[in-house]
């Protein structure tokens, strides 16, 4: 007689049949394996790009600035994303041992899903964004996004509803925590107004869109490239090893932890900038807080392992998943540590930190979907795995490709920062040129470029063993299973209170919310106040119609995935640039520019530092007039023409916005516009450009470029002399 | 002045109270999860992965 886990009798319980839904399962792994190709190709691209600029083909859509979101874009959501929804609706209706809640939302939530995908892979390379690092994608999409993610979370939650077994296994609430999370984070970050169908601008401002832009943009990294995974780690390493997880208990502690701490490590991303002290501190700290989930999760899925250690060597699954937890392990311990104030002093804005991102994605991300991969093709098309030999000789080209991009990395980023802070006995600047730092290191370039093909060959072997297993599978027949419906019987008297929870799913949701919440609201909210609490600053005056249209173009070329526009205080960033940032500079910043990266040299202070004709040449070939560097040409805003039919409707939103624009500033904006173009165009055309450079987006661009950092390095030093505040 | 509250939030039972709420928390659920009466039920749902519901008809490559 079957008896549930309780010991009670199966006597008077209904005993149901039913069947998986295994072809949703099959497209999204499909769509999984296409979609990795693209953005790992892309990755090797742009890799290439770095170390050679001729590579960028001096056309725009295929430009670093443009291609570099997509990649971003391709591997978070449509790699990571398509595989997530594979391993979690393939192990969700095991664990529930149910059938997806409805067929239908299954096929929407797939084929939406890839509309979105595409739209992006449409929108990115013609330079359609909002400019917020991995939010890219303008309005519309962002609606279809939320859309779709409704669809899942209906489904998802609805199988869960008509579930078989009591107790909700620990892999399906870190997805619980996965759903809700992510639709909060996506949310609260694409608030924004529309200008037209393709331009937007971000609901918040400088220091506030920096702290909600990093709020989401690390939270992204936890609860759409961590959580998911931790969740199908917890059911496929069991599975694939045949053992049970090492410690359930340990599991409910890493949950919890996790989810309470992860949320609040956001402002490591922005420490030394004008965000408020106490926000950076807190970050800080929780980010050194996540040490002990992370890494307690880690050993939880290793020691999963104790006992079948000799599978690893044979099982190129059981491989994949072992080694991606040591990255996982290892990103895990590299992160906190980039987060101690000291530390990240060194490495922000170098190559360390996408030196960090890609032992997260590549070996944790790539490595646990090729181990969940080769658990589930060969059980969905009903096969054995083609070949084994060459998912080994994949997993060696992937490790040792991704060691080259590591380490590459790491040399990079600690050469350059060190060149960076380089001093002499008098208190100057040893390498005062910034592209001394950066041709230093091209070598590291071209090292990381080979590192990514190595990778590239490793994705394309298993892309060529999946497809061969799968062509070698037999037609599935329809499976149907039966088990118990769940009734009364099943619940436990007298458990305790969290062995209750563990089986009240929106009970369990609603207390994940709030644990994700708790530490959302204490660090939003505050700066979300700001506007009442920074000091503007007279002399701090919005862009002229002309200023904005060319900082429209500095985000639709992508500028802030190279340059920063914030400087920090430190003496050598001061001796370098200029004045350290205040936030009273960015109150009109929608959204803030202040980037992540310094692949180029900041530019929080450039206006007025070179004329105009420097810069036209400068972005016609910028060898022209810095030798050495590696940027890319940008020809087409020659040819551009300025738009200026949007620019009225831009003025207003941003007036919408809280910018003070006057109603006469907004209706004369393009008369303004063109009077400064004009202006501008005059000294360039005196030195003997082309007339035409009246009409052209360069000429918009250079307007923003003279006015970067200008207002503020004006005002005195001594504050009394800067005039009034304005409340 | 302003911006030197909101520079140095001198607030600091906020955080310090969401500290105390997660301690609390945390010692609540380990002390629960880790009550000796639960082993057994942890160690049963542990399984839950590895038992499948009964098949009735299907591919033996198939759980």
């Amino acid at each position: 007689m079957i008896s549930n886990q309780l010991g009670v009798s199966a006597k008077n319980r209904k005993l149901e049949t039913f069947s998986y839904d295994d072809q949703i399962v099959k497209w999204f792994v499909t769509a999984t394996v296409i979609w990795g190709a693209v953005a790992i190709i892309l990755g090797v691209l742009i890799a290439f790009q770095l170390a050679e600029w001729r590579l960028n083909l001096g056309l725009a859509w295929t430009s670093f600035g443009r291609l570099r979101p997509l990649h971003t874009n391709s591997a978070i959501f449509a790699f990571c994303g398509n595989a997530i929804f594979a391993g979690i609706y393939f192990s969700h209706q095991r664990l529930c041992k149910a059938r997806l809640f409805n067929d239908l939302l299954s096929r929407i939530h797939f084929w939406g899903w890839q509309l979105v995908i595409v739209l992006a892979a449409i929108t990115l390379p013609l330079g359609i964004t909002t400019g917020k690092e991995y939010a890219e994608l303008e309005w519309p999409i962002d609606i279809l996004i939320t859309l779709i993610w409704v669809v899942f979370s209906v489904n998802f939650f609805g199988t869960i509803l008509r579930r078989r077994e009591r107790h909700i296994y620990v892999a399906i609430w870190f997805y619980i925590a996965t759903v809700i999370t992510v639709g909060v984070l996506h949310i609260v970050n694409s608030i924004e107004l529309p200008v037209t169908w393709t331009k937007s601008y971000s609901m918040y401002a400088g220091v506030q869109d920096a702290l909600v832009q990093w709020w989401y943009g690390h939270n992204a990294v936890a609860f759409f490239l961590t959580t998911p995974f931790l969740g199908m780690m917890y059911y496929f390493i069991p599975k694939a090893a045949n053992r049970p997880v090492y410690s359930y208990r340990l599991s409910i502690i890493h949950f919890w932890s996790l989810v309470f701490i992860y949320i609040w490590a956001g402002p490591h991303h922005l420490l030394y900038t004008t965000l408020p002290e106490w926000a950076q501190t807190l970050g800080m700290v929780f980010s050194i807080s996540l040490w002990m989930p992370s890494w307690g999760g880690m050993i939880n899925g290793l020691m999963t392992l104790r006992g079948v250690w000799n599978k690893v060597r044979t099982e190129p699954g059981l491989r994949f998943m072992a080694t991606s937890l040591t990255f996982y392990g290892m990103s895990t311990f590299e992160g906190p540590l980039l987060s101690i104030k000291s530390i990240n002093a060194i490495a922000h804005f170098t190559d360390w930190i996408p030196g960090h991102v890609h032992s997260g994605t590549i070996g944790w991300n790539y490595m646990l979907i090729s181990g969940i991969l080769f658990y589930m093709v060969p059980k969905l098309w009903g096969t054995e795995l083609y070949s084994k030999k060459i998912a080994h000789t994949q997993f060696w080209l992937a490790t040792i490709g991704l060691v080259f991009y590591i380490v590459s990395m790491w040399v990079a980023g600690i050469t350059q920062s060190l060149m960076w802070r380089a001093m002499d006995d008098a208190g100057r600047l040893i390498y005062p040129n910034f592209i001394e730092t950066v041709v230093k290191i091209v070598p590291m370039y071209w090292v990381r470029a080979v590192g990514g093909t190595l990778v590239l060959v490793s994705y394309l072997l298993m892309m060529y063993n999946l497809l061969k297993t799968a062509r070698t599978g037999k037609k599935a027949s329809a499976e149907i299973y039966e088990a118990y419906a769940l009734d009364e019987s099943s619940i436990e008297p007298n458990a305790d209170n969290h062995r209750k929870l563990e089986g009240w799913p929106m009970i369990f949701s609603v207390l994940s919310l709030i644990a994700i919440l708790v530490g959302s609201a204490i660090e939003i909210i505050p700066s979300l106040m700001a506007k009442n609490y920074i000091v503007k600053i007279d002399a701090i005056r919005p862009y002229t119609p002309l200023e904005l249209y060319g900082r429209d173009v500095y985000i639709r070329e992508g500028c802030y995935l190279c340059h920063s526009q914030t400087v920090r205080p430190m003496s050598h960033e001061v001796l370098r640039y200029g004045k350290p940032s205040d936030a009273a500079e960015f109150v009109y910043d929608h959204p803030f520019q202040w980037g992540s990266k310094r692949t180029g040299p900041d530019l929080a202070r450039l206006g007025g530092k070179y004329p105009h004709m420097w810069h036209y040449k400068h972005f016609w070939d910028p060898r022209e007039v810095t030798a050495g560097s590696i940027m890319p040409k940008y020809p087409w805003l020659f040819d551009s023409k300025i738009d200026y039919s949007t620019l009225t409707k831009k003025m207003d939103v941003m007036r919408r916005l809280g910018v003070p624009y006057s109603k006469s500033e907004v209706l004369n904006a393009v008369w303004t516009a063109r009077t400064q173009a004009m202006a501008i165009s005059g000294e360039l055309i005196e030195e003997g450009v082309p007339k035409k450079v009246v009409e052209m987006e360069i000429v918009a661009l250079i307007s923003y470029m003279q006015r970067l950092g200008v207002d503020f390095k004006n005002i005195p030093e001594n504050p009394e002399l800067a005039g009034p505040e304005v409340k | 002045m302003k911006q030197a509250v909101l520079s140095h939030w001198d607030i600091p039972w906020l955080p310090i109270t969401a500290l105390i709420m997660f301690v609390i928390c945390f010692s609540a659920y380990t002390f629960w999860t880790f009550r000796k009466g639960n082993k057994k039920f942890y160690e049963q749902v542990s399984l839950i992965p590895l038992q499948g519901p009964s098949k009735l008809k299907g591919n033996d490559t198939y759980e």
